[in-house]
């Protein structure tokens, strides 16, 4: 019988199991990569380097997970939290700024393809409103959820998940004609 | 009804949700954790083994080096079969309960 999150979890806690973790790990690790892939705009790298930072500082900080929230939410409030920090080290490291960030294009928009086209779009919004996106209509995050990992207001989620959409479908209508 | 475009992007998001091939993050992930402390059992029986350690060594030197076992011994070799009989059921029943305790312990331990 396959144990739940919550066993596993049990035993991490209680007799310091690491291959309890690191099935925890196994189970979440494309989740919380495709969502770090979606905020750094697909630097697969530098994706992967913040999603181990976060596996690492949730086993470090695994007893203060009080199982109010999923542990994949947990998870995500931490990979966020990752993010921002290291978004913050390059801004003030290389002068990175939010705009220079969105004009950034993804290699592949060449490809005349609608998933390009979606994953542009997409990498295009302003910061607040992708990850709103990318948790809610991408990793199936209720818009509670999603206010909790990014410690915002509820209404501000949705808000930020209607123009995200709006905006999307906007660079998206000709799509919808073929 | 919905908006079609609505239908299209639900649809088209979803299917960006792709698994992530492992390719050895877990590993990497694995080499990188802190090195793990002992659990709380081990720390109680560590804790518990060189309190008795000191405990012994305290009473050596406060009995007068251990005279009081050369004592117990002299007393109990005059005591009568059925004495000793009785003594040595004692001593086993504490045992057997203590291992009973600390055997149901140890049970209730490892199904937390």
């Amino acid at each position: 019988m396959e144990l739940t999150d919550a066993d596993l979890l049990a035993r991490v806690i209680v007799k310091g199991d690491q291959h309890a973790f690191g099935e925890l790990v196994r189970r979440h690790q494309s989740p919380v990569r495709g969502l770090l892939r979606q905020l750094v705009r697909a630097d697969v790298e530098l994706a992967d380097d913040l999603a181990q930072e976060t596996f690492i500082r949730a086993y470090k900080n695994i007893r203060s997970f009080r199982g109010e929230a999923k542990f994949s939410t947990w998870l995500y409030r931490i990979a966020y939290n990752v993010f921002r920090e290291n978004a913050r080290k390059r801004k003030e490291l290389v002068g990175i700024d939010e705009s220079q960030l969105q004009a950034e294009v993804d290699p592949q928009t060449t490809d005349p393809g609608l998933r390009h086209d979606l994953m542009n779009a997409l990498a295009n919004l302003p910061l607040h409103e992708r990850t709103a996106v990318t948790l809610c209509c991408q990793n199936g995050l209720s818009h509670d959820e999603a206010a909790r990992v990014l410690d915002i207001p509820l209404g501000t989620v949705k808000t930020n998940v209607l123009r995200g959409r709006e905006k999307l479908k906007k660079m998206l209508a000709a799509w919808a004609t073929e | 009804m919905n908006d079609p475009l609505d239908n299209l992007l639900d649809a088209r998001l979803r299917d960006e949700t792709r698994y992530i091939d492992d390719a050895g993050f877990t590993g990497r992930v694995m080499k990188q954790l802190p090195r793990r402390r002992f659990s709380w059992s081990t720390q109680r029986a560590f804790i518990i083994f060189a309190a008795t350690i000191v405990s012994v060594v305290i009473a050596y030197f406060a009995s007068g080096e251990g005279m009081f076992v050369h004592d117990a011994c002299a007393r109990v070799s005059g005591l009568r079969p059925l004495q000793l009989l009785l003594l040595i059921f004692a001593c086993g029943t504490g045992m057997t309960i203590a291992g009973l305790w600390a055997a149901l312990t140890r049970t209730h331990d490892m199904t937390v």
